[in-house]
């Protein structure tokens, strides 16, 4: 009888890190149906080519440095899917191409691969994009829901369009692919709770100072308390931002405490942008600024060591 | 602290057998601290409780034989510990005659104080949760400390073991009693038995057991992993923190095994040593059960007990699944502190390689001791001691709760108790120049 000998535990939890990545493309599923089916063949192709083109290019990438291949882990696979998913429908093909060989080799794997990128892969690439080919990443359109009819180009509605607030919830707006129904983004974040992929408060704190400040900031950003807390929520990408990039593991803080803060962060940047600054949507940059922040809030907002002075002096008095 | 599959249900309701085994192999060194020197020879007849190893150094605890009969060997032989260790092994008679010497205090209320520590280290009393440290050491205080709090630990928060469980249920009346005894030695007039709320029936039963007694209370604590640890446990009941790098004693209390409670309670109303205590056999067994095994039996003879195994073992360990001690073989032999035998088949006992920390917070979160593993392991794997110290690995109660929840499949405890152990070492060597 030959006996495995092994430090405790002798358990493990059934989460990994594959099933955590399977989470969230299941999480994702809706959004991206949704997405497809309002904008067409077009959009089916942007998604699956950033996805495939993501899984591609991490594959060639650890083959290239002789590094185990780890594709089957899932990360790419959803590195791709978001970055698909932030397209504008309208995008030309190599967009999506170039967008997830950026996101995957230049933002993930350069700074050490899976848990090593510091910024979000998916969104700084589309934060490239955007500045790269700013009229193509913006080309919105009215979803066509499969309509003969030639797709017209309109401005989102916060670029101005005129939209009620259950528009917003069903996202029968133009925006990129994932991010105009809200419906099916919450549907996902319901999945993802359920399953305890993500904790609720990133996206819950994250939505809740966005719809505050949206509200607080009024229209024209001059604190008038009148503007529309829910249409600040249901509009552009914050909403999809909110549940899928900013609960982004390794971009985010560590502990809950240090969640909190970056979400909050998150809404507060993004509302300024909106409305101080000449940019339509703020939820790329709102992210990645947080992102950026995280390594510090990281290392001054940390747990308190069980029996340290702090903790026990406390105790002490009523001893 | 998380929730854990707690894989109890095969024992839990399974009333203590007694198993009593052909022969025992006693080890002596089973406690912290020096071994014991054995003091009987080959071919010599012992009889139940007779001494057959006397305490060496400060932490040092006399051994009991278990069994009456003749000493077959006394000699090296390859137990748990890395190192062949001294054991003493007997050929059970069957006769279980007690030795002649060993004479009880009385009732625990009216036994003069000052006796009682005398009894617990007379008896060879250690813990009897799994850390074995010598009993009467914890009730000797320096200048300066006092205590005024004793807890007893029946949280039992570790998976797969019953036999505190099953031991507060069948002898709840024991337990009180050794509480009361060491209540009673150290002049604390609080007394509380803690148990996790998994286990109302277990309440309950204390419940009664305490009804009447000065200063007895049950306490149910919030079932979560790992409630039953010492430093939790003393929280919990007195929302006191022991100090970093502190004893329980510098938070006043002092923290028993439901189990320790009732060898003091032996140990003091009938003199008797410890030699014999409750343990879960479990896993991979054809019956799992709990049994009531003399010490020194090997974990061969209480699998055979338990029918068996049901499945070719692939891991074997002394301990639920969160802290348990691998052993090499089956021919290893339980101590004081085997509190459960956990049978892994192949597939539990597969090996795996670490994945990529993909900086999900889960350890931090789970941390009971507030640490952040994930800073800590790259310091420790990379085998730089001053920066894993300063990240307060230091602090690591070893509880494996960060390895059980990580998604990448790290293994975060061996890492922090390999880089303890090399601390400690390396303290040592400093100190010793």
């Amino acid at each position: 009888m030959s006996l495995r000998l092994s430090t405790a535990p002798h358990i493990r939890s059934i989460e990994t890190t594959k099933r955590l990545m399977a989470d969230v493309i299941i999480a994702l599923m809706p959004a991206a149906l949704i997405g497809i089916y309002y904008f067409g063949p077009n959009a089916a192709l942007l998604v699956g080519l950033s996805a495939f083109t993501a899984v591609l290019t991490e594959y060639l990438w650890q083959k290239a440095a002789k590094k185990p291949v780890c594709i089957g882990d899932l990360s790419a696979l959803v590195t791709g899917l978001l970055l698909g998913l932030n397209l504008p429908p309208t995008a030309p093909w190599w967009l999506a191409v170039f967008g997830s060989f950026l996101a995957i080799a230049l933002v993930k794997q350069l700074f050490g691969g899976l848990g090593h990128n510091f910024m979000n892969p998916a969104l700084t690439s589309r934060a490239i994009l955007l500045a790269s080919w700013p009229v193509r990443m913006t080309s919105f359109v009215m979803p066509t829901y499969f309509a003969p009819v030639e797709a017209v180009a309109s401005a989102t509605p916060l670029g101005g369009l005129p939209a009620s607030t259950l528009e917003l919830f069903l996202g029968t707006i133009p925006g990129t692919i994932g991010e105009v129904c809200k419906a099916a983004i919450l549907l996902g974040l319901l999945y993802l709770l359920i399953r305890g992929t993500v904790y609720p408060h990133v996206p819950t704190i994250f939505l809740f100072v966005t719809a505050l400040l949206g509200w607080a900031l009024g229209t024209n950003g001059g604190f008038t308390f009148d503007g529309d807390p829910l249409a600040a929520i249901l509009s552009g990408g914050v909403m999809f931002g909110a549940v899928f990039m900013a609960t982004d593991y390794a971009t985010s803080p560590m502990t809950k405490k240090g969640q909190v803060i970056f979400a909050a962060g998150c809404g507060l940047i993004l509302s300024v942008i909106r409305a101080y600054s000449k940019l339509p949507e703020g939820a790329t940059y709102a992210i990645l600024l947080m992102n950026i922040a995280t390594p510090l809030i990281d290392k001054y907002i940390k747990p308190t060591v069980y029996g340290s002075q702090k903790a026990v002096k406390g105790v002490k008095a009523n001893a | 602290m998380q929730k854990l599959h707690e894989g109890k249900l095969p024992t839990k309701d399974k009333p203590v057998r007694e198993f009593i085994p052909d022969t025992v192999c006693i080890l002596m060194g089973m406690h912290l601290g020096a071994p014991s020197k054995p003091c009987v020879e080959k071919g010599e007849y012992v009889k139940l409780g007779q001494l057959i190893g006397e305490p060496v150094g400060a932490l040092g605890l006399p051994v009991h034989a278990s069994v009456s009969g003749e000493v077959l060997d006394v000699s090296l032989k390859q137990q748990m510990v890395a190192e062949p260790a001294m054991c003493v092994t007997i050929k059970n008679d069957y006769k279980d005659e007690w030795a002649d010497n060993l004479k009880g205090l009385g009732d625990v209320e009216t036994v003069d104080p000052s006796l009682i520590v005398p009894a617990i280290k007379a008896a060879g009393i250690c813990g009897m949760g799994g850390a074995c440290f010598p009993t009467h050491i914890k009730f000797a205080m320096r200048e300066g400390q006092y205590c005024d709090t004793i807890i007893l630990n029946g949280a039992e928060c570790e998976t797969y073991l019953t036999s505190d469980h099953r031991l507060m249920l069948e002898n709840p009346e024991r337990i009180v009693n050794g509480l009361r005894a060491a209540m009673r030695a150290m002049g604390v007039e609080r007394g509380v038995i803690a148990v996790e709320d998994n286990k109302p029936d277990a309440i309950e039963s204390m419940k009664k057991a305490a009804e009447g007694r000065l200063g007895v209370e049950v306490a149910a604590l919030k079932t979560k992993y790992p409630q039953g640890a010492e430093k939790q446990i003393i929280e919990s009941i007195t929302n006191r923190q022991v100090p970093r790098q502190g004893l329980p004693i510098d938070a006043h209390v002092i923290v028993l095994n439901v189990g320790t409670a009732a060898a003091i309670s032996d140990a003091v109303s009938f003199g008797r040593p410890v030699v014999s205590r409750i343990t879960t056999v479990t896993g991979c067994v054809k019956s799992p059960d709990n049994l009531r095994l003399r010490i020194g039996t090997s974990f061969h003879d209480a699998i055979e007990a338990c029918g068996g195994y049901s499945e070719t073992p692939g891991k074997l360990a002394a301990g639920g699944s969160m802290t348990g001690i691998c052993v090499a073989s089956d021919e290893v032999s339980m101590t004081k502190a085997t509190n459960g035998i956990v049978v892994y088949n192949l597939e539990d006992a597969k090996s795996f390689d670490e994945g990529l920390c993909i900086r999900c917070g889960r350890c931090a979160n789970v941390c009971p001791t507030g640490l952040r593993p994930y800073l800590m392991k790259p310091y420790c794997d990379a085998n730089d001691l001053a920066k894993a110290e300063k990240y307060d690995v230091m602090d690591c109660i070893v509880c494996g709760s960060c390895s059980f929840i990580c998604p990448a499949r790290l293994w975060l405890t061996a890492s922090f108790k390999n880089t303890k152990e090399k601390i400690l070492l390396e303290r040592k060597r400093r100190s010793g120049k």
